[in-house]
């Protein structure tokens, strides 16, 4: 097995920082903001963005996660545990959410994810960001923020590494 | 032949005279880069300007075709410590000094260029001239001499032209550009329009760019007429913009900024700048007499990107609500690093972001 | 801070010199260890060579053991270490700690961290196919061998590589099958010689890249992935001339900046491959026909390179590098406040020349009858090396030949004047140490410069270069006392030595000359910034311009005239002395001055000396600075005899650190040398001990002794060690010598450096410190107790000083083996069973 790189530490950092970027255009200075990792990678994709927002505006933006594997409408009992304690649930009501995850797919796990957090809270805004998009949707949802589109076949795996588990950034096919 | 360097302060300096025997005048400024002199001195940043190198002997990598930064060297005279009087490029037709001679340049050499570096480093750049006998005569034409504050009338393009490619349609507005800029456009195979700073708003919009790019350009930016202000301030709106050097200033004022020229200017690669957003540190070629005073920043509207950790002087821009930003440093490593480059990357990616968003 | 906590750190040293291996590691060792210990790190240091100045600093716990898997793991066991850093040991101490992890067994506990790389990165440096595929791997241009059997695929490799190719032969049957094949009909011949000759009849093929251009670049990267260019330099003469041997240029001046930009593009993508935290050299060949470029090797550690950059730039490499290796970030690194704040960030900037130009050791071979291969090529020739500092190319050049040899003699431009024409353009094609010389020579016969630069792949630039200098020559020569003529040849870097020997005069009249029409030496400051800001430099070059920058230290220094180049038998020894000598002056307040020219040698380390004058050691580079800084003492090496009279002539306080003029043979076959040894402190001679020397090893014999009856009455003008030497038949260990009378057949001399430094390691007494005091009448009470006192010191050591394992057969070729009594290139100890 092979695998190809499609994304090198700095080429994934850059595209981290224009999602930066672009978040900031677009929430004006990020008030009422709240950034939604999706775990597991997608928690440290949202607190990489939160570090970022921090360096250059400093103010320090929540970031929450939300462990959506028991919420896929594909599980039994989905409605269950969101990892989430009560505190932490309060947090998105009338809040400019942005959810964030390694990888859009079929789509399915990210609407899992908007059931939890409309099944929590009532957001103002709930807005979503993607390290890659591999294309192949399975339902209406897109992505406002986009580090790369990678266009991939079905039968081909994606993995996105980050330092922080996987001790390296990089994107790469499986094949 | 001995010939004579008078700086504005009276200070005089000897040395042999290479290259044109012609007497000019301009603005006195020295450049720490090791490499790279054929680029430095055909960049039209430096038109009107002589330069001193701090690196001694300058020279011995002759006279390249793929070091142009413009087609012929824009500077009025070069300082060095030594010449390497004879290193022809691979074909043998040209070396440094038949280059500035074929242009009329001076250039003088085995001047103590040390003791000249840093006595401008206390006094900042000033008017000097290069002449054969350092005279009253020679003092007082110098004094009278005022420098001309029309560069980038003087370099920029008065017609639009195109270097076509299959990419992203991008604009270049050119206030004095240096071929670097196009350099990289074609590495992303950007079909490419270059139009004149004069350009309005409705010409620039009827080509439907992808992107548009403010390029660099030599002199005060507050120079130049309120109309260039008012073309940045709509593009910006319209569609992914990016600002280089001069480009970069223009880019600051049209957002309300305030340009203060630096106490000491950066002529040079070897200061580190830091992205802000990442902590990253790179190197790049500067060229700058000027910096936005981020004390007067406007922080509805902008947002500082990169910073020289040497003074602190701001490096970068974004604009808060538009694809817009710009960089003081040149990212088109034409001399210079590569890691620079990213911008270029950093402007294609947003361009095909917005092209997907908008389209 | 870092983002590492340590407790307990180990260094690992570089061990005995060999070729290639001088004074930089322990250099590098000596100077950063402070820096850790100062932020409460207990520093341990294990290393063999007994010059080692490291293993006497203050900063750490030194354990002066041979260099083992087995004594690593010891110390490591012994002293709880959980960080090991070989970098600073080089190649050596990293292919030891690799091994070392390698081996590690259960039973040894947790493996200790590795600072700079990962024990991964580190297993992968050491192997160095294993590398070469790693960088292939990743899309770098690295070169790489191709293992082919049948003709069809060396044909296709033909094609993809082109010529030149280098052939050789798998598992080959005899030593050498190495075959260049510059020409398409060789080929095929080629493949079958190649192939008869291997066991296993494969063949394996690369690109040949003799004769392209050599530049050398290193760079640092921190923790964050940060990376920035600290210098360049290229190689006048091309690839299959080794690195070393090379005269090499800093900073770069005939490569274009996007070839340049390119390499440093390829250098940080191999540091960030390699997850370097930490300094690396990396080689590159560049063909300046087709543009091409290939890596051809990466050092992730100090070397020779690091440790001349640091010289070369006034940047501070050594501190930057132990900072990175902690994990900290490049933009948090603090340094000593007479650096610049933003100096450890800024990418150094030279407004100066550098010329680096080997030593090699041929002189001292043939005095000693020796003859040796001195065809340059690939493998490394030179011992030492000197650096020239000036403001353009020639100037430099001219000072680094300056300090290569003291007399100007050996360089005079008539000496190539009697090879025939034949023999020149041979030495043209396979050239030897003399090349410099013959260059000139060839373009004086008139050779056309395209000509040479394609016999020679030396670029033209140089040979438009040393055209200049044998026309300034020629002027100088042809224009005896013309006063322009001596400001010309002033300004290119010629001494008043050779001036005087081109006028028929001596250096006097050609300095009373200068004086009176104001041509007088101005010293610029050697700092990081190319004067763009204001430094507080401590290194200083002289050249003839306007300003001159440096001014007088204190009317309270002393100077001290370094040793210059590494030469055959001195080796290490002799920087290891003038260290010590420096850091005891410090220590008794004086301000101190040292001159010298070696980057390999500790006595230019950063910081240690108040100023450093980056300088040949002529009477008349000396007498300048003297005249600027007006010392209160110069201290000279004793072998320097002409320069102390010359100085003393002048009215110079001159002090001298005993030595003799030429280094002294020792003992060959069954014979065995003894010394009793002394030490005198200008009015009075103390006994100290005795040593055995048999051929290749020394010992200390644990004996009392007395002073001689004829030595009782000699008196010893100046202060030193010394020994009373003399030869017996056999070779046996003594434990006893029987010294009463020494009257016949003895001769004195002092104690070469090197002894001198293994004496004070295992007697725990600095004798070079001593010297120091007694030399400026400083000696404590405490020391004339120790000196009255010192031969009832019985010494139960087993430790024993031996010449080191150096393969002189693979570097020089000699015709007769190599005299190793003298301890020629360097030491190691050996532990022997006592009876």
């Amino acid at each position: 097995m092979t695998n190809k790189e499609v994304l090198d530490t700095a080429s994934l950092q850059r595209a981290l920082t224009r999602i930066t970027y672009e978040i900031i255009e677009r929430n004006k200075g990020g008030r009422n903001l709240v950034l939604v990792g999706i775990k597991t990678r997608g928690e440290y994709l949202a607190h990489r963005i939160a570090d970022r927002l921090e360096q250059l505006e400093g103010v320090q933006i929540p970031v929450m996660a939300i462990d959506i594997t028991n919420f896929r409408d594909d599980q039994p009992d989905h409605h269950e545990n969101l990892g989430l304690n009560e505190a932490e649930k309060l947090n998105i009501s009338e809040q400019n959410i942005v959810l964030i995850d390694d990888v859009l797919f079929t789509g399915r796990t990210i609407r899992a994810a908007l059931d939890a957090l409309i099944h929590i809270g009532r957001p103002k805004t709930i807005s979503l960001a993607v390290l890659v998009d591999r294309g192949h949707r399975e339902l209406p949802i897109r992505a406002d923020f986009v580090g790369k589109n990678i266009p991939t076949a079905q039968n081909e795996k994606i993995k996105v590494f980050v330092q922080e588990i996987d001790g390296k950034d990089s994107v790469e096919i499986l094949h | 032949m001995i010939r004579h360097l008078i700086l504005e302060d009276g200070t005089t300096f000897e040395g042999l005279g290479f290259g044109a025997p012609a007497t000019t005048f301009g603005e006195i400024i020295f450049h720490t880069a090791m490499t790279g002199y054929q680029e430095i001195i055909t960049d039209p940043i430096y038109d009107g300007q002589m330069i001193v190198f701090s690196m001694p002997v300058v020279g011995a990598a002759g006279i390249h075709a793929e070091a142009y930064e413009s087609v012929k060297p824009m500077i009025r005279g070069m300082i060095v410590h030594d010449l390497a009087e004879v290193s022809v490029n691979r074909q043998r037709r040209m070396n440094l000094d038949r280059f500035l001679k074929q242009h009329n340049i001076p250039g003088l050499y085995q001047v103590d260029t040390r003791k000249l570096i840093r006595h401008l480093r206390e006094t900042g750049p000033q008017k000097a001239t290069i002449v054969d006998y350092a005279d009253d005569h020679a003092v007082d034409q110098l004094v009278a001499t005022v420098l001309t504050n029309k560069q980038v009338q003087n370099t920029a393009t008065s017609k639009p032209y195109a270097n076509p490619g299959r990419g992203r349609h991008i604009v270049v507005i050119d206030f004095g550009l240096k071929h670097g800029i196009l350099r990289m456009l074609g590495d992303y195979d950007a079909n490419v329009s270059v139009l004149p700073y004069t350009t309005s708003v409705d010409e620039v919009l009827t080509l439907d760019p992808d992107g548009v790019i403010l390029s660099t350009g030599p002199g005060d930016p507050r120079s130049l007429p309120e109309s260039v202000l008012t073309l940045i301030r709509v593009l910006q709106t319209k569609t992914p913009l990016l600002g280089i050097g001069l480009g970069h200033e223009l880019f600051a004022l049209a957002n309300d900024a305030t340009l203060v020229p630096l106490p000491s200017e950066h002529h040079g690669m070897n200061h580190p700048i830091q992205e802000i957003i990442s902590k990253q540190i790179f190197y790049a070629m500067q060229g700058q007499g000027y910096a936005v005073d981020e004390t007067l920043l406007d922080r509805k509207k902008l947002f500082v990107t990169y910073r020289d950790l040497v003074d602190g002087a701001v490096q970068g821009l974004r604009h808060r609500d538009y694809p817009a930003f710009s960089v003081q440093f040149f990212p088109d490593a034409a001399p210079g690093p590569y890691e620079a480059t990213a911008v270029f990357a950093d402007f294609f990616e947003t361009v095909e972001d917005y092209v997907e968003h908008h389209s | 801070m870092s983002n590492i906590t340590v407790k307990n750190i180990l260094f690992i040293g570089a061990g005995s010199n060999d070729f290639g291996l001088e004074a930089e590691h322990d250099a590098a060792i000596y100077q950063v260890m402070p820096e850790l210990k100062g932020h409460g790190i207990n520093v341990f240091l294990i290393d063999e060579n007994p010059y080692a100045l490291s293993l006497e600093s203050l900063a750490a716990e030194a354990i002066w053991q041979p260099l083992t898997v087995e004594n690593i793991k010891h110390v490591i066991k012994n002293n709880h270490i959980d960080t090991v850093l070989p970098l600073f040991g080089g190649t050596r101490a990293v292919r030891l700690w690799a091994t070392t992890v390698q081996q590690w067994e259960h039973g040894d506990g947790p493996v200790p961290r590795t600072l700079g790389l990962s024990i991964d990165m580190l297993l992968r440096v050491n192997n160095l196919p294993n590398l070469t595929r790693y960088m292939a791997d990743a899309g770098l241009p690295v070169l790489t061998s191709h293992v082919v059997k049948a003709q069809d695929d060396a044909n296709e490799l033909l094609r993809e590589l082109q010529i030149p190719l280098m052939i050789r032969s798998l598992h080959p049957k005899t030593t050498n099958t190495r075959q260049m094949v510059e020409r398409l009909d060789e080929f095929e011949e080629a493949i079958d010689y190649a192939k008869k000759q291997s066991m296993t009849q494969e063949i394996i093929i690369s690109k040949a890249i003799n004769g392209l251009k050599e530049v050398s670049m290193e760079i640092l990267r921190d923790f964050r992935g940060n990376k920035m260019k600290i210098g360049a330099s290229e190689d006048m003469d091309p690839i299959g001339i080794h690195t070393a041997d090379s005269l090499s240029v800093a900073p770069t001046l005939t490569i274009q900046d996007q070839v340049l930009e390119k390499m440093r593009t390829y250098a940080f993508q191999v540091a960030d491959l390699l997850g370097l935290q930490g300094i690396m050299h990396v080689q590159f060949a560049f063909d300046d026909s087709t543009g091409a470029i290939y890596i051809i090797k990466v050092s992730p550690y100090v070397d020779q390179m690091a440790s001349r950059m640091a010289l070369v730039t006034g940047y501070p490499v050594m501190l930057v590098a132990i900072n990175l290796a902690m994990g900290i970030a490049l933009e948090d690194i603090v340094l000593p406040h007479d650096f610049g704040e933003k100096t450890a960030m800024m990418e150094p900037m030279m407004d100066h020349v550098a010329v680096k130009l080997p030593i090699f050791p041929f002189g001292e071979l043939e005095e000693s009858d020796v003859s040796v291969n001195r065809q340059l090529n690939s493998i490394q020739k030179s011992v030492g090396s000197t650096i020239g500092f000036g403001r353009t190319f020639i100037e430099a050049l001219e000072k680094a030949i300056r300090s290569a040899h003291f007399n100007n003699a050996t360089f005079s431009p008539t000496n190539m004047a009697h090879i025939s024409d034949d023999a020149l353009i041979q030495q043209l094609i396979h050239p030897e140490d003399n090349r410099v010389l013959l260059l000139i020579e060839a373009i004086k016969r008139g050779y056309e410069i395209d000509e040479l630069a394609e016999l020679t792949n030396i670029d033209e630039f140089y040979f438009y270069q040393l055209g200049h200098l044998l026309q300034l020559e020629l002027k100088v020569e042809n224009d005896a006392d013309s006063i322009e003529s001596l400001r010309l040849g002033k300004q290119f870097g010629l001494s008043d030595g050779l001036i005087a020997l081109f006028w028929n005069t001596n250096f006097t009249n050609i300095r009373s000359l200068s004086k009176e029409h104001q041509i007088e030496a101005t010293y610029k400051a050697l700092e990081p910034s190319a004067g763009e800001f204001p430094e507080n430099a401590r290194q200083y070059y002289s050249t003839f311009e306007e300003e001159n920058e440096s001014v007088q230290v204190s009317d309270n220094t002393v100077m001290v005239i370094g040793s210059g180049a590494f030469r055959l038998g001195d080796a290490a020894s002799g920087g290891y002395a003038t260290t010590i000598v420096l850091s005891e002056l410090r220590r008794l307040q004086y301000h101190t001055i040292i001159m010298n020219n070696n980057a390999n040698d500790a006595t230019l380390m950063q910081n240690l000396a108040d100023k450093q004058y980056l300088e040949p050691l002529e009477i008349s580079d000396v007498m300048k600075v003297v005249e600027l800084e007006n010392p209160v003492a110069i201290i000279v090496p004793g072998n320097r005899r002409k320069l102390i009279t010359a100085l003393r002539e002048l009215d110079q306080n001159v002090l001298i650190l005993p030595k003799e003029k030429h280094m002294p043979s020792g003992p060959v076959d069954d014979r065995t040398e003894f010394a009793l040894n002394i030490f005198s402190d200008g009015q009075q001679i103390y006994p100290v001990n005795m040593t055995q020397h048999v051929a290749g090893e020394l010992r200390i014999i644990s004996q009392i002794i007395e002073l001689p009856k004829q030595l009782a009455q000699t008196h010893l003008e100046n202060p030193g060690v010394y020994q009373v030497i003399w030869y017996e038949n056999g070779h046996d260990w003594v434990d006893h010598v029987e010294i009463s009378d020494i009257s016949y057949d003895t001769w004195l001399r002092p104690m070469p450096f090197g002894q001198v430094a293994f004496i004070s390691k295992v007697m725990q007494v600095q004798w070079v410190r001593i010297t120091v005091r007694a030399l400026l009448g400083r000696l404590t009470e405490q020391d004339q107790k120790l000196l009255e006192n010192v031969n009832k010191l019985t010494l139960q050591t087993d430790v024993s000083l031996v010449a080191a394992d150096v393969n002189y057969d693979l570097h020089l070729q000699p015709i007769e083996p190599i005299d190793g009594t003298r301890f020629e290139l360097g030491v190691n100890i050996q532990y022997y069973d006592q009876k």
